[in-house]
């Protein structure tokens, strides 16, 4: 359960003599100036932050520790989110098998709505400009799905309406950060012996003017991290001058694979000189569109009229890139011009047994958006007293699909290496007793699919012949060698 | 764990993959993809393109040989670029469109010469009229695999005589080779190229000329003008054919006739006056 402010019944863990001493000394100088003690405040309440909260809530070791949650949103907007099944929203991602086992686990995944999330078995990749080098990855109905499309407001609910079962957290929602500093040096003399030493611990100034201390402060609070700027933890990192443009897609009627062969749905993904644009699978007759492209094609994206824009798409996935950069030029017209393109090559019209996604019908009304790609990578997700997780520490390109995901697997390692303090009886704001852990399992994995996914956008940005010659023959030599392939796909799936 | 994915194929799929992977023979030709194709294969291709280049260099009169030669040279590459420069080109995907052929019965001849003066029509009409050739001298494209390159190498084809109406290139050796050697600049296609390979069959006087004035015309014409394919010539014939240049951005060589004549005529003199000299060389 939640609880709006300060909770009336404080349940900190701090060590019994530190705890009993805190009480005794809010007890004897209850003045505005001792602020109120909790173990974890977590900033930011996005997936990776409520995922996290609910881990240490859902942990036998951890569930007694005070909580607080610091959100600039209204969480009660997020809660009752809900949406008919004939629409989606356009915020979707992938969630790989472990990050739904770790779901499972914490006890959110229950709580998600599984009509609308959709699984997938098949992933056809391939290169635009040679179509014959492509990759495809197969999952046996035996083995899990290779991952499953959900919105995140869908799993944003479900975090929140674990956290509602769980005992009760305080949450500080539509209300921000306003300031960041460290505690006041003890004075000294000591006031009275058993008073405690503050001053290591971050006080965070609230914007309804409250200040809360944290044993260990998390920034769950996106790119532009509050949490991090205070911490000086520098990020490096480049942006891609590229948006990706996400929309909802409307197939015909009832020529969603998930209605007709749920064992057949299939993620697709082409690889054009922008970048790519993948087709993925909702339930029904719906799928999402993630298309990485320039601004400026992007800015013509969104201005076309539906059907031009549904052209587009439909192109996109088909057509040559020389026609794709014409019909970028266009104000309107697309429709006419993927037909006649169609008509000259008949070969691209046929769907190719599932080698190509099927043509969409059309686009979800007010689904189309864009948002800027960057890497961004924090040089360390540790100091004292401060954790950073999700987009807080990292910022990935989409062609993985691994941002959510990562997000996730900061919060269960951080989880877990605050469970293992705990358990050992160490300060769980400590660096070397407890942020350590975290800190050295997750960088370089992070840091790892981080220059993978940013040497492919490189790879697949290149047009010169030898390039793209020497990448298909990489693509198509994994494609055949089944074992490299298996490991491509645990290595994908694993975080 | 490969093989046994692929044996847990339905049986339809693993028919298919058998015959598609059928080898491709003389007894086994696939199927004409278009009307006149001639599917070949590799070998086939090399050995026609390599008979085609020598005969055409013993005798370059034969456009048949050398229309052989273009296509069969043609691909893998070089016809898609020309494909794709016309795809990226609003006029020049209207003629993927509309597919215009350049015969006698599309452009009448008497009909261009009503055309005015110093327009387009009107010089490729003077131009048939002074090289005594006709726009049905063309074959059809029968080597190239894809229907719509295809129709590219035909169009290309087609358009040469405009090219020489564009730039006054005469069709004998020398013009042609110059010509060649411009829209191997402006288009790629190898057998323009090739083709350059005939002033080995030229006169060291006209050898020369080629070195120091064609060949540099046409290499920077070539390169800087626009891709000259893109060129809808059925619109432009009432065009005055200097504004058409200017927007191409081609420059007119030295007329190649006229340097010809000039030359011949110096040569007379002098001939002439070493006559009256008594042999003694004047020149």
């Amino acid at each position: 359960m939640i609880g709006r402010g300060f909770p009336k019944a404080p349940r900190s863990y701090i060590c019994p003599s530190c705890s009993r001493s805190f009480k005794l000394q809010s007890r004897r100088h209850a003045t505005a100036a001792s602020p109120d003690v909790y173990d974890v405040v977590c900033v930011g309440g996005g997936p990776a932050g409520l995922s996290l909260l609910t881990a240490l809530r859902s942990s036998k070791a951890t569930s007694h520790l005070r909580l607080a949650l610091i959100e600039s949103q209204d969480l009660e907007r997020a809660r009752t989110w809900n949406l008919p099944p004939d629409q989606f929203s356009y915020r979707t991602s992938s969630l790989t098998p472990s990050s739904l086992s770790f779901l499972s686990q914490i006890g959110a995944w229950p709580n998600v709505d599984t009509s609308r999330v959709q699984p997938y078995r098949h992933m056809r990749v391939w290169d635009g400009l040679s179509s014959n080098s492509r990759i495809s990855f197969d999952a046996l109905t035996s083995e899990p799905p290779i991952a499953s499309m959900t919105e995140n407001q869908n799993l944003s609910r479900a975090l929140i309406t674990s956290l509602d079962d769980l005992p009760i957290i305080s949450l500080f929602d539509k209300t921000s950060v306003a300031d960041i500093h460290l505690g006041p040096p003890l004075s000294f003399p000591a006031e009275s012996p058993t008073s405690l030493d503050l001053s290591s611990y971050p006080h965070v100034t609230l914007s309804s003017n409250h200040t809360i201390a944290a044993r260990l402060l998390v920034g769950a609070d996106g790119v532009n991290s509050p949490v991090r700027t205070f911490a000086g933890i520098s990020t490096r990192g480049w942006d891609y001058d590229r948006h990706g443009v996400v929309a909802t897609l409307k197939l015909p009627p009832g020529t969603g694979h998930s209605r007709e062969n749920p064992q057949r749905v299939t993620a697709y993904q082409r690889f054009l000189p922008s970048g790519p644009i993948a087709f993925l699978a909702l339930p029904g007759d719906y799928a999402t569109l993630v298309w990485t492209t320039t601004p400026p094609q992007a800015t013509r994206l969104k201005a076309l009229s539906t059907e031009d824009f549904v052209a587009m798409v439909n192109a996109a996935f088909r057509l040559d890139v020389v026609d794709l950069n014409y019909m970028f030029t266009l104000d309107s017209g697309q429709v006419d011009e993927l037909e006649w393109r169609e008509s000259v090559h008949p070969g691209n019209k046929a769907d190719l047994g599932g080698e190509t996604p099927q043509h969409i019908a059309s686009v979800q009304e007010g689904s189309i958006a864009s948002f800027p790609l960057r890497l961004r990578h924090a040089s360390t997700y540790t100091t004292n007293r401060v954790a950073l997780i999700g987009d807080a520490a990292h910022t990935i390109h989409p062609l993985a699909g691994q941002g959510l995901n990562m997000g996730l697997a900061d919060s269960r390692s951080l989880a877990s290496a605050v469970e293992h303090a705990v358990l050992h009886g160490a300060d769980i704001g400590n660096e070397i007793a407890c942020l350590d852990r975290y800190n050295e399992e997750m960088w370089m994995s992070n840091n790892r699919m981080l220059g993978a996914v940013d040497k492919l956008h490189w790879l697949y940005s290149a047009t010169s012949g030898p390039v793209v010659g020497l990448r298909g023959l990489g693509l198509r030599t994994v494609d055949a060698l089944g074992p490299v392939k298996g490991w491509f796909m645990r290595q994908a799936g694993a975080l | 764990m490969a093989s046994r994915k692929l044996f847990a194929l339905p049986a339809l799929v693993r028919v298919t993959i058998a015959r598609s992977a059928r080898p491709f023979s003389v007894l086994n030709r696939p199927p004409p993809r278009y009307e006149g194709h001639v599917p070949l294969n590799a070998f086939e291709r090399v050995t026609l393109a390599a008979g085609s280049a020598v005969m055409s260099l013993m005798n370059p009169r034969r456009g048949d040989l050398i229309a052989a030669l273009g296509e069969t040279t043609a691909t893998p590459f070089f016809i898609y670029r020309l494909r794709d420069a016309m795809l990226s080109n609003p006029t020049g995907r209207r003629i993927l469109r509309d597919r215009p052929r350049i015969t006698s019965k599309t452009m009448s001849v008497t009909k261009l010469r009503a055309l005015p003066e110093n327009g387009v029509g009107r010089a490729y009409v003077s131009w048939l009229d002074r090289e005594g050739v006709s726009p049905d001298t063309r074959n059809s494209v029968k080597y190239i695999d894809d229907e719509e390159c295809a129709y590219v190498m035909q169009r290309y084809r087609e358009c040469h005589d405009f090219y020489h109406a564009l730039t006054g290139l005469p069709v004998f050796v020398e013009g042609e080779v110059a010509l060649k050697a411009f829209e191997f600049a402006n288009t790629l296609l190898p057998m323009t190229g090739l083709s350059v390979f005939a002033i080995t069959r030229m006169k060291p006087a006209e050898r020369i000329r080629f070195w120091n004035t064609y060949l540099p015309w046409a290499v920077s014409n070539g390169l800087k003008s626009k891709d000259i394919i893109n060129v809808y010539w059925e619109e432009e014939l009432e065009r005055d054919v200097d504004d058409l240049r200017n927007e191409l951005g081609i420059k007119r060589p030295p007329d190649l006739r006229d340097t010809r004549r000039s030359l011949r005529e110096h040569k007379r003199i002098a001939r002439e006056k070493r006559d009256m000299m008594g042999g003694l060389r004047a020149d």
